[in-house]
């Protein structure tokens, strides 16, 4: 019985790899393509939030801060020394760690609301100071006018690209080491601690979690993923503005509202969040975004208002639901039982 | 020295903004990041009054304030409530706060697409004339946006104390269950309580109309700004929204003088974080237990 | 010779002017098995935070194995040894009972699998194979108990320190409890156990401490203790001044 389950499942992750490979063969028309490497994207940033946020319970509103900090410093690397962002965002993910560390000493002790403002504000401040410096140095920073990304062509090093097959293949295997991140952290010892601490800090440290430590981890991976996710977005657009890599509206609350709407601290949550609601936001701006100035973002608001008051628990949650409704038949049927975990993938 | 009345003036329109955010936040442990979005939809309702009705915006506080009321009401009841029953047992209930964020982008995106992205003011007979009160000149639409705020600060805390559902709200935010059990209405008074917070917001609203442009973004400004003075002010407490929003407005409008608009703006998010750090509880801290 | 295990020298603590415990001193040697007993409000759950470290002493000392831990964070006095439950149980609420119990194993392995093996081990010693993988909350009380108390047996702690783990248990299942409590003691580990239920303390301790207004009034073996006189008073008040056990 179990065994023709994991056989159906390889099958089922075989031909959805196949998929995915293929996509760009059959979807040629860049708009099309462009939108799905957005959704990709999102899914990526999405997950890069939910390790702090889904599996440590801590509402960071305030994560543009990372994509900036990744995207800023690989942009002004790579325009004023030429230095690939290939390695540029290894220098951005290590100074979004290095912020997450600092900012998340302070602030993880405070309550989950307090937290939430002190995000808020820290992210606030940062894109108060991002508008207002237009050098550091010999390094352009743009200021509020912004910063473009240098054009050279097709360059696999420079991460540039005239057609958008590369970037649908690159954005492809970044989100599914995303993934591959989520589901690691999850069955590890981190991940364990992180529930726990979710669940009930107090028992957590009278079991041997060290809170904060934990907490700090978690942010500290998100903000390097969360940094690379940012250069990628800078490569793909090849323009920064402050608020659009940092912003609230832009950038920070749409990865925890996608999170969420997906399922917050699962593995496949983010994704499905992400995917869902980039697809619904951007076919409402392509067919009625001309006339009515707003109305993508409207839905999508109303969207995540719905998905909170009927299903807090994501997406996912309906998926577990129905997993667990079709194993209870099986068990029936069968007369096996085998409660099986749920908890998304 | 106008420089000070100045940022006395807005000072108190902040304290006025705060004031519903702190007896939401204080009565309901909730942080309603849709504030700012409701003040702009006050703003928004009491511009299109005015231009319609050509009436003082100081008179429509008598329409807009119940229209206000009413949907601060209804949102608590049917959007809100849900939420925070199902989160009961969570120790931190999170959901509140991201329904109310999108709830903010809903109301701001549905004023674009009702009104358009223009920038619009009340031109009034006062928007642009000055008072001289001894040596002092001062914008007297901000003039009497501080005595309408402070006469509003004032009437509310009356209402807290002296009437029956004042202390009704008080009791609730003290002790829901304690309060349940003496008769009251708990899940009315939470409606209500977040109705009266939206229905503040309108007097801030009015005074801001005759000099402050509105448009559908306006609100997230103020909103942080709210935020930083209810942390600053104390959650929950009333003079101390007040006595921090005139802070933050002497913070602002002094610094101003001395460094860039964007340095000072990143002052006041350093003294909000140092007051998180410090001293969480703010000023008059907090007779409730967080 | 018995070796001291846990030491609390005069510890004290105040929450602005009340002493919630008072110049307690104890000692509690290896393999023992010692009760705390008193009076609703006697400072007793407050000791057991100061040992656990979820609060540090005014004054006074807590030595644990000859090692001065006063003032440790709690995840550090655990990973010292000392495991303790909470009078009212802290599930996990969202996870299984494998999962609750493996959390605690993790405190002696990085390792997963490791970990798992540590938390079956545990279940089976404590009965709850069969709820292996239910979802915490979906325990009955008595269940919720145990859990607790396998969850603080993960991390194979030296002392273990039960707080009215009997509480809301009926006849069957105290008896049962008792012998839980005796086996785990009699592998080794010392046993600090708060208590309301007398003659389960008196069946499984071989010595009582009691407490009453913070400070510790009685020491004993089981019989001593129910015998004396302050004892007595400490429960019943001043009027049973007169009883003789």
């Amino acid at each position: 019985m179990i065994k023709i389950i994991n056989n159906k499942k390889i099958i089922l992750l075989a031909g959805l790899t196949a998929i995915l490979l293929l996509i760009p063969v059959f979807i040629t028309k860049p708009y099309f393509l462009h939108v799905i490497v957005m959704c990709l994207l999102w899914a990526y940033l999405a997950s890069s939030w939910n390790i702090v946020g889904g599996f440590a319970g801590q509402l960071s509103l305030g994560h543009g801060i990372y994509t900036a900090v990744g995207a800023y410093a690989t942009v002004m690397l790579f325009n004023t020394l030429g230095l690939s962002p290939w390695l540029g965002m290894l220098i951005g993910g290590s100074l979004a760690v290095l912020l997450s560390l600092i900012i998340g000493f302070p602030t993880f002790g405070l309550r989950g609301a307090y937290y939430a403002l002190a995000t808020v504000a820290i992210s606030e401040g940062v894109i108060v100071l991002l508008n207002s410096v237009s050098n550091l140095g010999k390094f352009q920073v743009g200021g509020a006018e912004g910063l473009i990304v240098k054009t050279v062509g097709n360059s696999f090093g420079a991460i540039q690209f005239v057609s958008k097959v590369p970037y649908y293949y690159i954005m492809l295997i970044a989100l599914g080491l995303a993934i591959l991140v989520a589901k690691l952290v999850k069955e590890s010892r981190l991940g364990y601690y992180l529930v726990a601490l979710r669940e009930d800090e107090e028992a957590a440290a009278a079991l041997g979690v060290n809170v904060r430590n934990n907490k700090l981890i978690a942010g500290a991976i998100s903000a390097f993923m969360t940094a690379i996710g940012g250069v990628f977005y800078a490569m793909l657009i090849r323009y920064l503005e402050p608020n659009a890599i940092a912003g609230a509206a832009a950038m920070s609350t749409q990865m925890v509202f996608m999170t969420i709407v997906g399922g917050a601290g699962t593995v496949l949550g983010p994704v499905i969040g992400g995917i869902l609601l980039s697809i619904v936001s951007e076919v409402i701006r392509f067919y009625l975004g001309g006339q009515l100035m707003g109305l993508h973002l409207f839905v999508y608001g109303l969207i995540v208002m719905v998905m909170i008051i009927y299903q807090p628990a994501g997406i996912i949650a309906w998926y577990d639901k129905f997993k667990e409704h079709r194993l209870r038949k099986i068990g029936n049927k069968g007369g096996a039982s085998g409660a099986e975990n749920s908890s998304g993938a | 020295m106008s420089v000070v009345a100045n940022g006395l003036s807005m000072g108190a329109i902040y304290g006025l903004i705060a004031l519903g955010l702190t007896l939401i936040f204080g009565i309901m442990r909730i942080i309603n990041f849709a504030h700012g979005a409701l003040l702009m939809l006050a703003m928004m309702i009491s511009y299109w009054l005015w231009a319609a009705t050509g009436l003082s915006p100081y008179i429509l506080i008598i329409i807009v304030g119940p229209i206000m009321f009413i949907f601060g009401y209804v949102c608590e009841l049917f959007l809100i409530k849900p939420v925070l029953d199902a989160q009961k047992e969570v120790r931190e209930p999170v959901a509140v706060l991201l329904l109310t964020a999108a709830l903010a982008i809903v109301l701001e995106n549905g004023a674009l697409m009702l009104f358009g992205a223009d920038y619009v003011m009340a031109h009034t007979s006062f928007s642009k004339a000055t008072l001289a009160l001894g040596s002092v000149t001062v914008s007297a639409s901000r003039f009497y946006g501080l005595i309408i705020a402070l006469v509003a600060a004032g009437a509310f805390y009356l209402f807290l104390q002296r009437t029956q559902i004042g202390r009704n709200i008080r009791a609730t935010g003290q002790d829901r269950n304690a309060a349940s059990l003496m008769g009251i209405n708990v899940p009315k008074t939470f409606a209500v309580a977040f109705g009266v917070g939206t229905a503040l917001l309108c007097v801030a609203a009015v005074v801001l109309i005759p000099f402050y442009y509105v448009h559908p973004s306006v609100g997230a400004v103020f909103m942080t700004k709210a935020f930083i003075v209810v942390v600053l002010g104390g959650l929950g407490s009333v003079p101390g929204a007040l006595l921090g929003g005139i802070i933050i407005g002497l913070i602002e409008s002094i610094a101003a003088q001395y460094m860039a608009a964007t340095l000072t703006a990143m002052l006041v998010y350093l003294v909000f974080l140092l007051v998180l750090f410090v001293k969480p509880t703010g000023m008059f801290g907090s007779p409730y237990e967080w | 010779m018995q070796k001291t295990l846990l030491e609390l020298k005069d510890l004290t603590i105040r929450f602005g002017g009340l002493i919630a415990v008072n110049k307690f001193n104890a000692q509690i040697n290896v393999g023992e098995a010692v009760g705390l007993i008193g009076p609703n409000g006697a400072g007793k759950t407050t000791a057991f935070n100061l040992i656990a470290g979820v609060y540090a002493p005014t004054e006074g000392k807590v030595i644990f194995d000859g090692e001065d831990i006063t003032g440790l964070k709690p995840y550090d006095v655990c990973r010292k040894g000392i495991g303790r439950t909470f009078q009212v149980v802290k599930p996990f609420g969202k996870m299984t009972v494998l999962q609750n119990i493996m959390v605690g194993a993790f405190i002696n392995t990085p390792k997963p699998k490791e970990a798992k093996q540590v938390a079956v081990e545990i279940m089976g010693k404590i009965g709850l194979q069969s709820k292996s993988d239910s979802l915490a909350r979906n325990l009955t009380i008595p269940e919720r108990k145990r859990l607790e108390m396998a969850k603080a047996l993960a991390t194979k702690p030296k002392l273990l320190l039960l707080d009215e783990v009997l509480a809301g248990l009926n006849p069957t299942e105290i008896e049962e409890a008792i012998m839980l409590i005796k086996s785990i003691n009699r592998e080794g580990i010392t046993v600090l156990m708060i208590e309301h239920v007398l003659q389960a303390t008196m069946a499984i301790c071989n010595r009582i401490l009691v407490l009453d207004y913070g400070k510790k009034i009685a020491e004993g073996t089981p019989k001593e203790v129910t015998s004396n006189i302050d004892v007595i008073k400490a429960y019943l008040g001043d009027e049973y001044e007169d009883v003789k056990n």
